[in-house]
C-alpha cells in the first residue's frame, strides 16, 4: 500500500472513462484510498453533482446480469441493469438492486486480522500477506491446501486453477447449494450435451413447470421474467396469451403466476412427466422423434396417465387436459428445477423432462443447446463432501475461503462444523463476516465486486466485464485475486510474473477474447470500448440438433423415496435471499416475500387442512424435527402447499453475518440429511420428512398484508381472455353514473386538473400492466435504493411502520387448491383530484403543474391528515429519525432529501430524475422526449409492466396504453383506475389481468 | 330554604377559599403527579419521535385526536349552561354555571394542547397560524384543520372572556376581604368594580350580549371539529350527520363532566343547599335527552351505511360491532374481537344503555347514582371518539393496508397527564375563585326584608322539590 494519499490518481480514476459524457465510463487504475474532495479534479468532464455511471456485471448470483452502477462523488449509489447487455436488457432483480448494500454491508471486514485465541488481533496488511504465504509454506503436502470460493465466473475460474496448480494445491471448490448439475448430467445422458440449454420460454405457447422457481432465482430470473411475460402476457395487439401450468406440491411466486396449478404429491412428479410424454407420443404418432419412436414407446409403456394420477394424487382430468394442451402446443416447453428435482433421483427427473420435451418436438425449438451457459459453475455436492471428509480426517492443513460459506451452506449433518475445527489454518478472503469467516485464523478482507476487476461469460457471445466503480471502501481491503497474486510473488512463484495485478491478468485474458470475437484493431481501444459498454456482446445463433442417447432410457423413475415420518420437508429457494447470501442486506429482509408478505424471518407454509388436523393456527410457533435436527419457526397457512408437505424457505438463520441477518429465522439446511443425487452429485435437499408439532408459543410472524381478500373492491381486477378478445370492458360502473351515459360522469363541473392547459406541458402518468407483473419485487428494491427509504426493522414493521413508497400488494381469490394469489404494485397514484392535497393545513403537499402530488418535506409539520385521507394509503410517516448504519449511509442518493422524524413522505415518480432530465432538456432548448425520464421502478422492471410518461402528450407510450382521453375511454378494454368512484382522478392506469378462467372477485 | 340570607351566601361560598383540608393537598399532589407524567411523556415523545405512540400506518390519528375531541366536548357544557341556559332563562343554572365555565376553559385549554402533541414536528406548530411572515408562506384555508385552529381559538377566547366577565362582581367581593398579593390580583381582575348601579346595568347588558355571542359557538365549534372527519373521505367519517351528532355528544359528555365535578364538590364544600338535587336532576334530564340524540345518531349511521349501498361504508359499520369481515380463509379469522369492537361496545353501553335509569326520578335525585352514570358517560364518550377516529382509519379502502391499534405507555401517560392538567387547574381554581357565582345566587334569593311580601319568588321555584320532579 502506498503510504501517502494519491489523490490525483483517484481523480484520474474517477474521470477515466474519459470520452463518455454522462453515459458509461470506465475505471482505469486501481484507486487506493477513498477521500473527500479538497480540490476539484482538473478534468473538465467531471462535474461535482453529476453522476458518473460505470458498466459492470452483477455478481450477486451466478446469472451475471449486466449492470450500470451510478456513482456520485466517487461512491456507488445505485445499481441498474445495463441496457446493452443482451441477457437482462437493462433490468435487474431485487437482489441485483440490493447489491450496493452488499457493498456497504455494515458487517464488512474492514482490516486484515489474525486470530488471537478467542479474539481478533488487527495486523498490518503486509504482515497478513506474509502470514498467508507462511501458512502455505508450512503445509508440507501442498495438496492439503483447499480453496473454496463462491464465484468462479469468467476468467476467474481459470485464474484460480492456475494459481492453485502453481501452489500445488487441490483443485478449487465452488460452493453453491443451488447448482444445476442435474440438468447438466441429464442432458449428458439424454443428448450427450453436458450443458444448461437455452430455454426459449418466449417461443412456447404452453409452459409446464415442475418446480423450477424460474421467476425467482432459477438460472437467470431477470431473463426468465422477460421471456415468460413475452410468452404469457396477453398481447393487446395480437390478442394472444400463452398458458402456464404449474405442477408440484408447492406454490411460491412462480407458481402463483400460473394459470393452473396441478397439485401433486412431492416426489411423484416424474410419473406425471413420463405419463405426459407417453400420451404426447401416442397422440403425435412420434412425429418428432423419428427412429426413436419404438424405443420410446416401449420405455414409456408402464407410465400411464392413470398410474400417474393415482400415485401423485393429481386429478386425472386435469392431467388429461394438460396432456391434450401439451400435444397441441406449438411449441410447448416443460421445465423442471428447484426443490422438486433436488431429490436423490433428480437426474432421472430431468431426463424424464428431457424426454417429454423431446417427444413433443420442443428440443430445437424451445430447448436449444449450444449456448454454453455458464450460469452454474459450482462444484457438485459429492465433490464438496469428499473434501469435507478429508477435512474430518485431518488431511486438510490449510483452507482458504473466498466468498464461500460452507458452514452455512452445507447441511449440519455433513459434520462441516467438526470438520472445520480439524483444519489447523483457515484463511478467509471474504469481503464480509459470515459463519465460516468467524472460524478463520487469518482474515485478508476481499473487495466486493463493485471494487474489483473481473468478468463473466454467462453464455456464448456474451463477454461481460466487472470493473471497480469506486475505490475500496476500507483502505485495508484488497480484491482476493490481487491478494493471491501478491502472495504468490512473496512465495517467489514465477507463474504470474507478467501479470502483477489481476487487472493485468484480465487484460491478458481479454486479448484472447478480442481474438474470439474477431474484433480487429488496437487492444487498448477494444478494452476501453468493452469497459464502457460493460463487455462485448455478440449475437450468435446456436443451432442444436441433438439425438437421443438410448442409454437415457435405462432408468426406471418412480415416486422418489423420501425417508422419515411426518410431513415432507420442502426447502424452497428464497426470492429475496436465494440460498442465504443476501440475508445481510436490510432491503432484502424488509421487502416482503410477495406471496406470503412475510418480512424479517422464516416461516413454514402448511396446508390449512393439515393445520386443522394438527390444531395449528396461523402464526403458531412450530417445532419441526427431523432425524438431523430441529428448528422452531412460525406456521403460515397456505393453500399452495400439498397436505402432505411443509415448505420452508432457505436463506435465513444466520449466526455470524452481521446484525441484519443474525437471529432472523432459521436455516432449513439444519434439518437436512447430507444426501446427493448419485448420478449428478447434486445436493439433494428434498429427501426427508419432518415431525411437526405445536410448541404452544405464539410465533413472531410479521406480514405486510392485513386482509388477504380484496372484498370485491376492484383493486386488482381481472377479466377472462374471451372478454379481452371481445373487447369487453368489464369495469363495473355505478348504475347511477351510467344514467348519464358516461362512466366517468362527474356531478361537479370540469375540475381544474381536467381543464386543458391546467397541467403545463407535462402530466406525468403511469400505466401498470398487471398481466405483465409477476410480483418479482425488483421495483420495490429499486425504490428503496433510489429514494433513501428507511429500514425500520421487524418490530416496527409489525406495528405497521414500514416505509416503502411502492409495495407489491397481494390478494387471494378463491379457496382451496383453486386459490389465486393476485399481485400488483401499489404506489402513489398522483391523483388529479387528490384527497391528500386540500387537507394539509400548511401546503406541504400540493399539486404541481406537471401533475405530481409534490411533497415538501421541509414544510411538513406532520398532522398526518393527508395519509388518513389517502384512499390508497401510500403515504408514509417518519415515526422516528431512522438510522443508516454506517457505511450503509454512503449509499444514500444525494439528490433525495433524507427525511427526519415527524415528516410525511411519499412517491413522487422520482421527481429528482424528472428534474435532472428537464435540466438537460432545458439546456438544449427543447421539451422532454417520451421515454427520457424513467423512475427507478420503471427502469428495473424485467417485464416492462410499468410504463411512465407524459399523459398530456397523446402520442406518448403511456397515453396510448392508458387511453384516458374522453374519446378513447369507450374503447378501453383492460384499462381501469383503482377506486374510480372516489373521483380522485389517479394518474396511474392499471391494465387488467387476463385469465383463462373467470376469477370471482366477490368474496 | 328560604332561610338562606345574603350573608349566608357570602359566608358559605367564600369559605371554600379558606385554608383547605389536607385531603385537598393530597388530591392536588395526585393530579400534579399525573400532569408531570404527561409532561415527561410528551418530552420523551418530542425527543424520540411520534413512534412512541400507538399511531401507525394506516391509523394516522389515535389517542391524541381522541383526547382532543373528548376535551373539546367536555368544554361544551360550560358555555351551554352559562350562555344558552342563561338566554333560555333556566333558573337552575345559577349554582353550577361558574364551575361549569371554569371546567370549559380548562377543558378547552387541555384540548388545545393535543393538536400540538399529535403533530410530528411540534416545534413548527406555529406554521399553522396565518400571519404575515418572512417565510412568505401561508396556510391552507381549505384544510379543516385550519378551520379547527380558528374554531378552537375563537371558542377559547370567548369562553375566557365570558368567564372573566361573570367573575367581576365576585372578584370585587373577594378583593374587599383579601390581603396581600391576593388583594392585588383580585383588584386587577375586578377591573375597579364598585357595585354601582351604572356598573350593574352595563354588566347585565354586556353579559347578555356576550351570552348571545357565545351561544352559537356552542354549536359551531364542535360542528367544525366534526368536519375534521366529515370532510375527509374515510368511510365512517364522511357523513353529513356528523355536525349535529358531535354537538349532541359534546353536550352529553360536558354535562356528565359537570355532574362528575359538582357531586363531590358540593360534598366537600358543603354546598348542598345551593347545588340541590333539583339542579342535578335538571342536568340529568338534559343528559337523558342528549343521550337519545346520540343513540339515534348511532342508529342512523348504521342505517345510512346500509341504505347507501356503498361497499366501503357497509364494511366499516360491519367491522365496528362484529369484527373482521368474513373471508372464508382459515388464516384470517372472521369476527375476531379487537380494539374496535371493545371500543364500540363500551361506547354503546355507556352512552345509550347506562343513561336509561335516568327515566326514574329516584335515580335522577340520587347523587351517587348520578355520579356513577356520569363517570360511565365520560368513559363512553371517550370511546365514542376513539371508535370514530381509530376504527374508521383502521379499515378504510384498501384491505391489504388495514391495521390495528396498540396503545403505548407514552400516549397513555400523556392522556393521564391531560386529566392531571385539567383537574390540577380545577383544584387551583376552587382555591382561587368562588366556585359558585355569589352574585347570581344572591339574585335567586328572596331579597331581605321583603320576604313577607313575596309568596312566589324565583328561589322557591328553584330550590324546592316540585311535583314534576317525580315520575
Amino acid at each position: 500500500m502506498a503510504d501517502g494519499i494519491r489523490r490525483r490518481d483517484l481523480f484520474k480514476v474517477i474521470a477515466a472513462g474519459g470520452a463518455t459524457t454522462a453515459a458509461i465510463a470506465a475505471c482505469a487504475d486501481k484507486p487506493e484510498k477513498l477521500i473527500p474532495y479538497l480540490l476539484p479534479p482538473e478534468n473538465i468532464e467531471f462535474v461535482p453533482g453529476m453522476p458518473l455511471d460505470y458498466a459492470t456485471t452483477c455478481m450477486e448470483c451466478p446469472a451475471n446480469c449486466g449492470m450500470v452502477v451510478k456513482t456520485r462523488e466517487a461512491r456507488a449509489i445505485k445499481a441498474e441493469g445495463n441496457p446493452d447487455h443482451p441477457i437482462n436488457q437493462g433490468a435487474l432483480c431485487m437482489r441485483g438492486q440490493a447489491s450496493v448494500q452488499t457493498h456497504y454491508n455494515p458487517a464488512r471486514l474492514q482490516t486484515s486480522m489474525q486470530r488471537d485465541g478467542e479474539t481478533w488481533k488487527q495486523i498490518p496488511w503486509d504482515a497478513a500477506e506474509t502470514a498467508f504465504a507462511n501458512a502455505i509454506k508450512a503445509v508440507g503436502n501442498k495438496s492439503q491446501i483447499v480453496y473454496m470460493t463462491g464465484n468462479a465466473s469468467g476468467t476467474r475460474g481459470g485464474f484460480l486453477d492456475k494459481w492453485l496448480s502453481a501452489m500445488g494445491a487441490s483443485p478449487k471448490l465452488v460452493l453453491d447449494p443451488l447448482g444445476q448439475h442435474n440438468i447438466k448430467a441429464a442432458n449428458q445422458l439424454t443428448f450427450r450435451r453436458a450443458e444448461i440449454p437455452q430455454y426459449r420460454i418466449d417461443q412456447a405457447t404452453l409452459l409446464v413447470n415442475f418446480g423450477a422457481e424460474f421467476l425467482e432465482t432459477w438460472l437467470n430470473p431477470v431473463e426468465n421474467n422477460r421471456l415468460y411475460t413475452t410468452m404469457h402476457a396477453y398481447d393487446d395487439a395480437t390478442k394472444r396469451k400463452g398458458r402456464f401450468v404449474q405442477v408440484g406440491p408447492h406454490v411460491a411466486l412462480t407458481g402463483a403466476n400460473a394459470d393452473h396449478w396441478i397439485k401433486a404429491k412431492p416426489g411423484s412428479e416424474p410419473l406425471i412427466v413420463l405419463a405426459l410424454a407417453r400420451e404426447v407420443l401416442s397422440r403425435t404418432h412420434g412425429r418428432a422423434v423419428g427412429a426413436d419412436r419404438d424405443r420410446l414407446t416401449s420405455y414409456l409403456e408402464p407410465y400411464t396417465l392413470e398410474r400417474a394420477a393415482t400415485e401423485s394424487g393429481a386429478e386425472a382430468e386435469a392431467l388429461r387436459k394438460l396432456d391434450d394442451d401439451f400435444a397441441k402446443a406449438e411449441p410447448g416447453l416443460a421445465l423442471a428445477g428447484g426443490n422438486l428435482v433436488a431429490t436423490t433421483e433428480g437426474t432421472q427427473f430431468q431426463i424424464a423432462v428431457n424426454l417429454l420435451n423431446y417427444v413433443a418436438g420442443n428440443v430445437g425449438r424451445t430447448v436449444l443447446f449450444g449456448a454454453s451457459r455458464q450460469i452454474d459453475l459450482s462444484s457438485s455436492h459429492a465433490e464438496v463432501e469428499a473434501v469435507v471428509k478429508r477435512m474430518q480426517a485431518g488431511e486438510v492443513k490449510l483452507l482458504i475461503v473466498d466468498g464461500a460459506n460452507p458452514l452455512y451452506h452445507l447441511p449440519a449433518s455433513s459434520q462441516i462444523a467438526g470438520a472445520l475445527d480439524k483444519v489447523p489454518t483457515i484463511v478467509s478472503l471474504s469481503s464480509a463476516w459470515d459463519e465460516t469467516t468467524s472460524k478463520a485464523h487469518l482474515v485478508l478482507p476481499g473487495a466486493t465486486f463493485l471494487e474489483r476487476w473481473g468478468d463473466a461469460f454467462p453464455q456464448r457471445g456474451v463477454y461481460s466485464l466487472v470493473q471497480p466503480v469506486m475505490a475500496t471502501y476500507y483502505p485495508d481491503v484488497k480484491a482476493a485475486e490481487d491478494t493471491l497474486l501478491s502472495v504468490s510473488a512473496k512465495l517467489g512463484d514465477a507463474t504470474f510474473k507478467a501479470t502483477p495485478t489481476y487487472r493485468d491478468y484480465l487484460r491478458q485474458a481479454w486479448q484472447q477474447v478480442q481474438k474470439e470475437v474477431g474484433a480487429s484493431g488496437d487492444f487498448e481501444a477494444f478494452w476501453r470500448t468493452s469497459l464502457q459498454k460493460g463487455g462485448v456482446f455478440r449475437t450468435v445463433s446456436f443451432s442444436s440438433s441433438v439425438r437421443l442417447n438410448p442409454d437415457a432410457l435405462s432408468g426406471k423413475p418412480g415416486v422418489a423415496k423420501i425417508a422419515g415420518e411426518g410431513l415432507v420437508l420442502l426447502p424452497t429457494v428464497s426470492l429475496r435471499h436465494r440460498d442465504g447470501r443476501g440475508a445481510s442486506n436490510p432491503w432484502l429482509q424488509e421487502i416482503c416475500d410477495p406471496v406470503s408478505q412475510v418480512v424479517w424471518g422464516s416461516w413454514a407454509d402448511i396446508n390449512p387442512v393439515t393445520a386443522k388436523k394438527m390444531g395449528i393456527a396461523h402464526g403458531d410457533m412450530l417445532r419441526v424435527k427431523s432425524p438431523m435436527g430441529e428448528v422452531e419457526l412460525p406456521a403460515y397457512l397456505h393453500y399452495g402447499v400439498h397436505e402432505d408437505a411443509i415448505a420452508i424457505p432457505m436463506g435465513e438463520g444466520h449466526t455470524h453475518s452481521g446484525r441484519n441477518a443474525d437471529g432472523y429465522g432459521i436455516n432449513v439446511l439444519d434439518l437436512l440429511p447430507n444426501a446427493a443425487d448419485p448420478q449428478s452429485g447434486e445436493f439433494a435437499y428434498l429427501t426427508t420428512r419432518v415431525q411437526v408439532e405445536r410448541t404452544g408459543k405464539p410465533g413472531y410472524l410479521v406480514q405486510l398484508d392485513h386482509s388477504p381478500r380484496q372484498l370485491g373492491r376492484g383493486i386488482i381486477q381481472t377479466q377472462t381472455v374471451e372478454q379481452a378478445r371481445a373487447g369487453e370492458n368489464t369495469e363495473e360502473h355505478d348504475p347511477e353514473e351510467m344514467k348519464h351515459g358516461h362512466p366517468y360522469f362527474d356531478f361537479y363541473p370540469l375540475r381544474e386538473d381536467q381543464t386543458p392547459g391546467y397541467h403545463h406541458t407535462y402530466r406525468w402518468g403511469m400505466t401498470i400492466d398487471t398481466e405483465r407483473c409477476t410480483g418479482c419485487s425488483a421495483c420495490v428494491a429499486a425504490c428503496y435504493a433510489e429514494n433513501n427509504l428507511a429500514i425500520v426493522g421487524k418490530t416496527r414493521v409489525g406495528l405497521g411502520r414500514e416505509m416503502p413508497w411502492l409495495t407489491i400488494e397481494r390478494f387471494i381469490e378463491g379457496e382451496g387448491d383453486s386459490f389465486k394469489a393476485l399481485m400488483q404494485p401499489m404506489l402513489c397514484q398522483q391523483c388529479g383530484n387528490a384527497g391528500c392535497e386540500p387537507v394539509c393545513p400548511v401546503y406541504a403537499t400540493y399539486h404541481n403543474q406537471e401533475g405530481l402530488n409534490a411533497q415538501i418535506y421541509n414544510r411538513c409539520v406532520g398532522t398526518r391528515y393527508c395519509s388518513n385521507n389517502c384512499p390508497y394509503k401510500v403515504r408514509r410517516f417518519n415515526w422516528f429519525n431512522y438510522e443508516w448504519e454506517a457505511p450503509l449511509n454512503m449509499q444514500l442518493n444525494p439528490d433525495v432529501t433524507v427525511r427526519s422524524k415527524g415528516v410525511m413522505e411519499k412517491c413522487t415518480f422520482c421527481v429528482q430524475r424528472i428534474a435532472r432530465a428537464r435540466r438537460t432538456a432545458n439546456g438544449e432548448g427543447r421539451d422532454l422526449r417520451d421515454g427520457e425520464v424513467t423512475p427507478a421502478c420503471v427502469q428495473t422492471c424485467p417485464t416492462k409492466a410499468l410504463t411512465f410518461g407524459n399523459l398530456a402528450d397523446p402520442n406518448s407510450a403511456v397515453s396510448k396504453k392508458a387511453m384516458r382521453g374522453r374519446n378513447e375511454q369507450d374503447k378501453r378494454v383492460r384499462q381501469y383506475e383503482v377506486f374510480p368512484s372516489l373521483k380522485q382522478h389517479p394518474a396511474i392506469t392499471y391494465l387488467r389481468k387476463v385469465t383463462f378462467e373467470p376469477i370471482n372477485q366477490e368474496a | 330554604m328560604s332561610a338562606i340570607s345574603y350573608s349566608d351566601v357570602n359566608a358559605d361560598i367564600l369559605r371554600t377559599l379558606e385554608r383547605p383540608k389536607p385531603a385537598y393537598f393530597l388530591l392536588l399532589i395526585g393530579f400534579v403527579t399525573a400532569f408531570a407524567i404527561g409532561v415527561i411523556s410528551w418530552a420523551i415523545q418530542i425527543d424520540v419521535g411520534l413512534g412512541l405512540s400507538g399511531i401507525s400506518h394506516p391509523i394516522g390519528w389515535g389517542f391524541y385526536i381522541t383526547n382532543f375531541v373528548f376535551w373539546i366536548g367536555i368544554g361544551h357544557a360550560g358555555t351551554l349552561i352559562s350562555a344558552v341556559f342563561f338566554l333560555t332563562r333556566a333558573p337552575w343554572r345559577a349554582p353550577v354555571y361558574r364551575a361549569a365555565e371554569a371546567m370549559t376553559v380548562f377543558a378547552v385549554m387541555t384540548a388545545g394542547l393535543f393538536p400540538l402533541i399529535h403533530i410530528g414536528r411540534v416545534w413548527y406548530g406555529y406554521w399553522l397560524i396565518p400571519y404575515p411572515n418572512q417565510r412568505m408562506l401561508w396556510t391552507n384555508f381549505k384544510s379543516p384543520l385550519m378551520w379547527d385552529v380558528f374554531a378552537v381559538t375563537t371558542y377559547l377566547t370567548i369562553s375566557v372572556t365570558f368567564f372573566m366577565l361573570g367573575l367581576i362582581p365576585d372578584l370585587a367581593s373577594m378583593r374587599d376581604s383579601a390581603r396581600g398579593i391576593r388583594k392585588f390580583l383580585y383588584s386587577s381582575l375586578a377591573l375597579g368594580w364598585n357595585y354601582s348601579y351604572q356598573q350593574w346595568l352595563h354588566y347585565a347588558r354586556g353579559y347578555l350580549i356576550l351570552a348571545a355571542f357565545a351561544a352559537p359557538l356552542v354549536f359551531s365549534v364542535h360542528s367544525i371539529v366534526s368536519w375534521d372527519f366529515a370532510m375527509a373521505m374515510i368511510p365512517g367519517w364522511h357523513t353529513t350527520i356528523f355536525a349535529p351528532y358531535f354537538v349532541a355528544g359534546a353536550i352529553f359528555s360536558g354535562l356528565a363532566m359537570v355532574i362528575t365535578i359538582m357531586v363531590p364538590l358540593r360534598v366537600v364544600f358543603d354546598l348542598k343547599k345551593y347545588v340541590t338535587d333539583h339542579v342535578l336532576q335538571s342536568l340529568a334530564r338534559v343528559i337523558l335527552f342528549t343521550s337519545f340524540i346520540v343513540g339515534y345518531s348511532y342508529c342512523t349511521e348504521f342505517f345510512i351505511a346500509y341504505y347507501s349501498g356503498v361497499n366501503f361504508e357497509r364494511a366499516i359499520f360491519y367491522f365496528r360491532p362484529f369484527g373482521e369481515p368474513g373471508s372464508g380463509l382459515p388464516f384470517y379469522p372472521e369476527g375476531q374481537m379487537g380494539f374496535a369492537q371493545i371500543a364500540f361496545f363500551i361506547m354503546f353501553f355507556c352512552n345509550v344503555i347506562s343513561p336509561l335509569p335516568l327515566w326514574r326520578w329516584k335515580v335522577r335525585n340520587n347523587a351517587i347514582a348520578l355520579f356513577i352514570i356520569s363517570i360511565l358517560i365520560n368513559i363512553g364518550m371517550w370511546f365514542e371518539r376513539f371508535n370514530i377516529v381509530v376504527s374508521s382509519l383502521s379499515h378504510d379502502f384498501n384491505p391489504t393496508l388495514w391495521g390495528t391499534y396498540i396503545p403505548t405507555p407514552v400516549e397513555c401517560g400523556i392522556t393521564l397527564g391531560s386529566f392531571g392538567f385539567f383537574f390540577t387547574m380545577f383544584l387551583l381554581f376552587t382555591r382561587a375563585m368562588p366556585t359558585l357565582a355569589i352574585a347570581e345566587v344572591k339574585e335567586m334569593l328572596t331579597p331581605p326584608y321583603r320576604q313577607a311580601n313575596h309568596d312566589h319568588v324565583p328561589w322557591r321555584e328553584y330550590a324546592t322539590e316540585r311535583s314534576e320532579d317525580k315520575d
